[in-house]
């Protein structure tokens, strides 16, 4: 039963296409966009789809289809810091958590438990109060938030690298630590790093979207598909169109990531497949 | 799951006509629910500042010898009568009798000069300097004080109707933060934080009695969640609409009234007028040409509100139309940019993160981008941390925040308010104003009012509309709000 | 077993411990004085003195931690520098709402989860199954606000059948009650049921897999049957423990769902208090909200080892 299941992954193809959409539009958007997304003009304020602007405009005058597209640059950004800074922390954490002695493993894993105690949001809201709200603040906090989940991901691979023969033998060869961390462990767990980036990248999309509607994200001007919405919110009744676009790009970028991260799984680990 | 299904569904279901049956009124006729956007902190307007104490307190719980009415006249409350004397400086105030507080304690002329002596030793809130002025307080006979002054002031008893003129009983003032006792119509009943307040009509009450026994005043931290509980049928009044796009949705809906006038919120895009470069007059006038503040009204008031040109509203005796003193003319702007060798600006608009004041910094920052000047936005939470850094200590280029108080043009007579503008000549004239007689007074605040403008010591960008939305069986609401109070007592029902 | 309770229960005083340091810390280096703050910019300097030594926040920062600490410990988190309310039974209050509303939706996330995940994996390889496996992805990706929002315009705005928002207790008038938690609860719990979903479904996968599930349905069991006689105990023991981590994503996510819905919660709490920078009650309500997520956890733990026999001994 288990081996049944198809080495080809419609989920990935998707997955991938999604997130290269997104990719591909904020790329785009360094070099060109239709309008200037942060220009004001009073004079063509509220339009509905038209030629010139694909999604109208919104209650400054400002391009939906610029700005949704500058927005994908915040989002990217944001989701490559925190993963960046989750990834970074928590790697070699988990890596010296399973290769350190017990006592020492013991204590990373329970401050580690303890990180896990605070939220992205909380600790979102916690910097915004001190250091004042910015992409910044977010971006980090997001990513302090997810690395107790890049760290045990680490740790429980590490475990199972470290009891292979052929570590063993490095072992026993005399190799160091770090050598053996180097060569043999990082390598191995790279596959699983990677899914679990994609799918915290998702979950980065998800947080700053919320903070930024709560006023605790990316400080305007700057477009931001979540600050976007909270702008909308007022003329949901009258213009459903502003929230709808936003709502879809967030969703596009969220679910491309978490598909990519199943797909991924799948494909370096068939036994997982179909799992999640 | 069905978080998809769910989300095509309801998209259907908003495209089609919003058919459906009200339910949820509140039983009670005597009963009248009442949003607004900001809450109180607590309930002493003595030590914290913020305009959402008096909104929901002043006249209602709390009264004074006098009041301003809907027009915008100062008129007899706890006093029947007041004679002002030849050299302007003593007043004597004649007190209705048969008044007591809300503990049952009758209110007397001895009571008037603890709640006036009170405001100089215990308040701490920035406004208590308002009472500065006056000399002493005599207690004559039980329903008759005697103000003396130090000086006339035309101010003095306009201050009088706000906040600072508010009565208070030497055995209700132990807990003023969550039990305030005045002589007003209304009781403190309880509150939920977070959610609201009740207020509950007082069976003693001396004057007329109000319509509505039971008030819920209801707290929506969010506009949009405000609107909806009125569209939702949750609540009866919306105090103010702060977010003029969505009035539309009330004037097409038959069960509501709306209601349009002024206010006294001037939407200021400050300068720090003691800081460079916002210290060079060029510079500031400069930016003065480069706003287009009708694009600014029209994108953050949908065009409701009023241009103004100086900080005067024009219910006040010496407004003037000053809008056109800076047209919108970018090429004029970079020439004075030039002129003070500022071409390449950036500036900190540091604002209130409030919905306008988001919204109108950037309008502000897209238009001063045009002229060339760079400007970084950044929203400071409000009250506690813009009040700190902004208005306490200074650390701002601009600023964008909605100047509530009345009368409030008085503040560029003070070198240490926080847009540092310090200019004698308007100083003694402010100081002219209030010591000369009422005609006087008219032509120096002209003057005032004209020459801040001149010296673009700040850009008022509109005046915010006064929207209140009600539902069509609530009547007595006014157009202007020219008082810091939301007026309960002429409330009345169909 | 006794020695793995005793480990388990320390290991969770001491984090509690440590959390609250952290939290007291994080506080103390925040800019500003409370009193000034409290007192506004015209207090003279006297009043400023007096008040912060009626605050406390005049004593070594060490004292200042144990004297909060103490009183936290028997229920007494201080006084509010800003509302000059007791921080205590406010947080007690606002606590409740905010658990109503976790434990609503979380009924609502296992009510869809359980069925409609154990129902994908017995046909993942059906359309029916692929379908809901698709839509579930689609549900995750949906942000609980924008539900929300879209709840509200719907069900309040245009067909008025519940409330936009607001809150009545239960104690109050409870019909009134239901009706306000519908919409937050369904916000909230959609969006966690279609994350959940997704995890009832691979668990019910392993599971199927098990020898003892083959052995059932060479009996000639149906493989629904199967699962639900023999299955759901061990399918169980993964979907509790994401459970618990959603218990406390949920607990500060109710943030954003009780903004929309103005609901007065311990997330809306936070945010007016960090807006008007009363600290004091930041540092119990955040407190509040570690012990809560370590709480969960130290239960998760417990749980574990009640389900499943074979964690017993490890």
């Amino acid at each position: 039963m288990t081996t049944a299941v198809k080495r080809r992954t419609p989920t990935l193809t998707a997955g991938a296409v999604l997130v290269g959409l997104v990719v591909l539009v904020a790329l785009v958007s360094f070099i060109w966009t239709p309008h200037d997304p942060t220009r004001v003009d009073a004079a063509v304020r509220l339009l509905g789809p038209t030629g010139d602007f694909l999604f109208g405009t919104d209650k400054f005058g400002r391009d939906l289809v610029s700005q949704i597209m500058v927005g994908a640059r915040t989002t990217l950004y944001v989701g490559v810091v925190a993963v960046g800074v989750a990834a970074l922390i928590g790697t070699p954490l988990g890596i010296l958590a399973a290769m350190s002695p017990r006592w020492l493993g013991e204590f990373i894993m329970r401050v580690n438990d303890l990180v896990l105690a605070f939220p992205a949001l909380l600790l979102a809201i916690m910097f915004g109060a001190v250091f004042g709200a910015s992409t910044w603040t977010a971006m980090v906090a997001i990513g302090i938030a997810t690395v107790p989940s890049f760290a045990r991901i680490a740790r429980s691979g590490t475990m199972q690298v470290m009891s292979t023969e052929y570590v063993l033998a490095a072992r026993a060869a005399g190799r160091s630590r770090l050598v053996i961390a180097r060569r043999h462990v990082l390598p191995n767990i790279a596959g699983l790093l990677i899914v679990q980036s994609s799918v915290s990248f998702a979950i980065a999309v998800l947080a700053e979207a919320a903070l930024s509607f709560l006023g605790f994200g990316t400080r305007p001007p700057t477009p931001s598909w979540g600050r976007m919405l909270q702008e909308s919110q007022e003329l949901l009744a009258v213009q459903p169109r502003l929230a709808i676009v936003p709502g879809i790009a967030i969703a596009v970028a969220v679910l491309g990531f978490n598909l990519l991260g199943d797909g991924l799984r799948d494909r370096l680990d068939p036994r997982l497949a179909g799992r999640r | 799951m069905f978080g998809a299904t769910l989300v095509l569904a309801l998209l259907a279901a908003m495209t089609a006509c919003s058919a459906g049956s009200s339910v949820s009124v509140p039983p009670d006729p005597d009963a009248i629910s009442i949003g607004f956007t900001a809450e109180p902190a607590n309930l002493d307007f003595t030590r914290t500042d913020g305009a959402a104490i008096p909104q929901a307190l002043l006249y209602n719980v709390y009264e004074g010898l006098v009041k301003l009415d809907a027009d915008g006249k100062i008129v007899p409350l706890l006093a029947r009568e007041w004679t002002v004397s030849e050299d302007r400086r003593t007043y004597d105030f004649r007190l209705h009798d048969g008044v007591t507080f809300g503990n049952g304690q009758p209110f007397t002329a001895a009571d008037v000069k603890f709640s006036i002596d009170r405001v100089k030793t215990e308040w701490t809130i920035s406004l208590k300097s308002k009472m500065d002025v006056v000399e002493r307080v005599d207690v004559v006979g039980p329903a008759h004080a005697r103000v003396v002054l130090k000086r006339p002031s035309n101010n003095w008893l306009f201050d009088m109707t706000t906040r600072i003129g508010a009565m208070f009983s030497p055995s209700g003032v132990a807990d003023l933060a969550t039990t305030p006792v005045g002589t007003g119509p209304y009781a403190f009943a309880t509150r939920k934080r977070g959610d609201s307040i009740v207020l509950r009509a007082n069976p003693s009450y001396w004057g007329r009695k109000p319509t509505y026994t039971t008030v819920y005043l209801k707290y929506y931290k969010d506009p949009t969640a405000l609107n909806n509980a009125l569209l939702s049928n949750g609540i009866d009044v919306i105090s103010a609409i702060t977010t003029p796009d969505s009035i539309g949705q009330f004037e097409t809906d038959t069960r509501f009234t709306v209601l349009q006038g002024t206010t006294n919120s001037e939407v200021t895009l400050s300068f720090n007028n003691a800081k460079a470069p916002l210290d060079d007059k060029r510079v500031r006038q400069a930016l003065m040409y480069a706003i287009d503040r009708e694009a600014v009204m029209a994108t953050v008031a949908a065009n409701r509100g009023t241009l103004i040109g100086s900080m005067v509203p024009p219910t006040d005796p010496w407004y003037e139309d000053l809008t056109g003193l800076y047209p919108h003319d970018p090429a004029r702007a970079k020439a004075l940019l030039a002129e003070a060798g500022k071409q390449n600006l950036w500036l900190r608009l540091r604002v209130a993160n409030l919905p306008y004041a988001v919204s109108s910094a950037q309008v502000v920052a897209s238009q001063l981008a045009d002229v060339g000047v760079s400007v970084s936005i950044e929203p400071l939470d409000f009250p506690a941390v813009w009040l700190k850094q902004v208005f306490t200590d200074h650390d701002f280029d601009m600023s964008i925040i909605q100047h509530v108080e009345a009368r409030d043009i008085v503040t560029f007579g003070n070198p240490k308010y926080y847009w540092g503008y310090d200019n004698p000549k308007v100083k003694s004239l402010l100081a002219g104003a209030d010591t000369g007689t009422p005609e006087q007074q008219v032509t120096a605040m002209r003057e005032v009012a004209r020459t801040i403008a001149e010296d673009a010591a700040a850009d008022w960008l509109f005046l915010f509309p006064n929207v209140v939305a009600a539902k069509k069986k609530v009547t007595g609401l006014s157009d202007n709000l020219v008082s810091e109070s939301f007026d309960l007592t002429g409330l009345g029902r169909r | 077993m006794i020695l793995a309770l005793m480990r388990r229960t320390g290991i969770f005083v001491v984090s509690v411990a440590a959390a609250s340091v952290a939290v007291f810390l994080f506080m103390a280096v925040l800019p500003g004085d409370p009193a000034q703050v409290a007192l506004g910019i015209n207090a003279t300097p006297e009043l400023v003195a007096r008040t912060r030594a009626e605050f406390g926040t005049d004593r070594p920062l060490a004292t200042q931690y144990f004297d909060w600490i103490g009183g936290v410990l028997t229920g007494d988190f201080g006084r509010s520098y800003v509302t000059r309310d007791l921080i205590g039974p406010q947080l007690a209050d606002r606590l409740g709402v905010t658990l109503w509303l976790v434990g609503a939706a979380m009924v609502i996330a296992l009510l869809i989860a359980v069925p409609l995940g154990s129902f994908a994996a017995v046909r993942h390889r059906k359309l029916s199954g692929t379908v809901i496996s698709g839509v579930s992805q689609l549900g995750v990706a949906v942000p609980a606000f924008l539900a929300g929002i879209l709840l509200v315009q719907v069900f309040a705005v245009q067909w008025r059948l519940l409330p936009s928002g607001g809150w009545t207790p239960p104690d109050q008038d409870f019909g009134e009650f239901l009706r306000g938690l519908i919409l937050p609860a369904l916000a909230l719990g959609l969006v966690q049921g279609a994350v959940l979903t997704r995890y009832v479904r691979s668990a019910v996968l392993d599971t199927l897999r098990e020898d003892y599930l083959r052995t059932a349905r060479a009996k000639g069991l149906r493989p629904g049957q199967a699962l639900v006689r023999h299955g759901l105990r061990n399918a169980a023991v993964p979907v509790v423990t994401v459970l618990g981590l959603q218990l406390t994503t949920l607990l500060i996510g109710a943030v954003v769902v009780e903004r929309v819905f103005v609901l007065p919660g311990l997330g809306s709490m936070l945010l007016d208090s960090v807006a008007a920078r009363d600290l004091l009650t930041v540092q119990g309500i955040v407190l509040v909200l570690v012990i809560a997520a370590l709480l969960v956890n130290f239960l998760v733990d417990l749980l574990y080892t009640a389900i499943d026999p074979r964690l017993r001994r490890s």
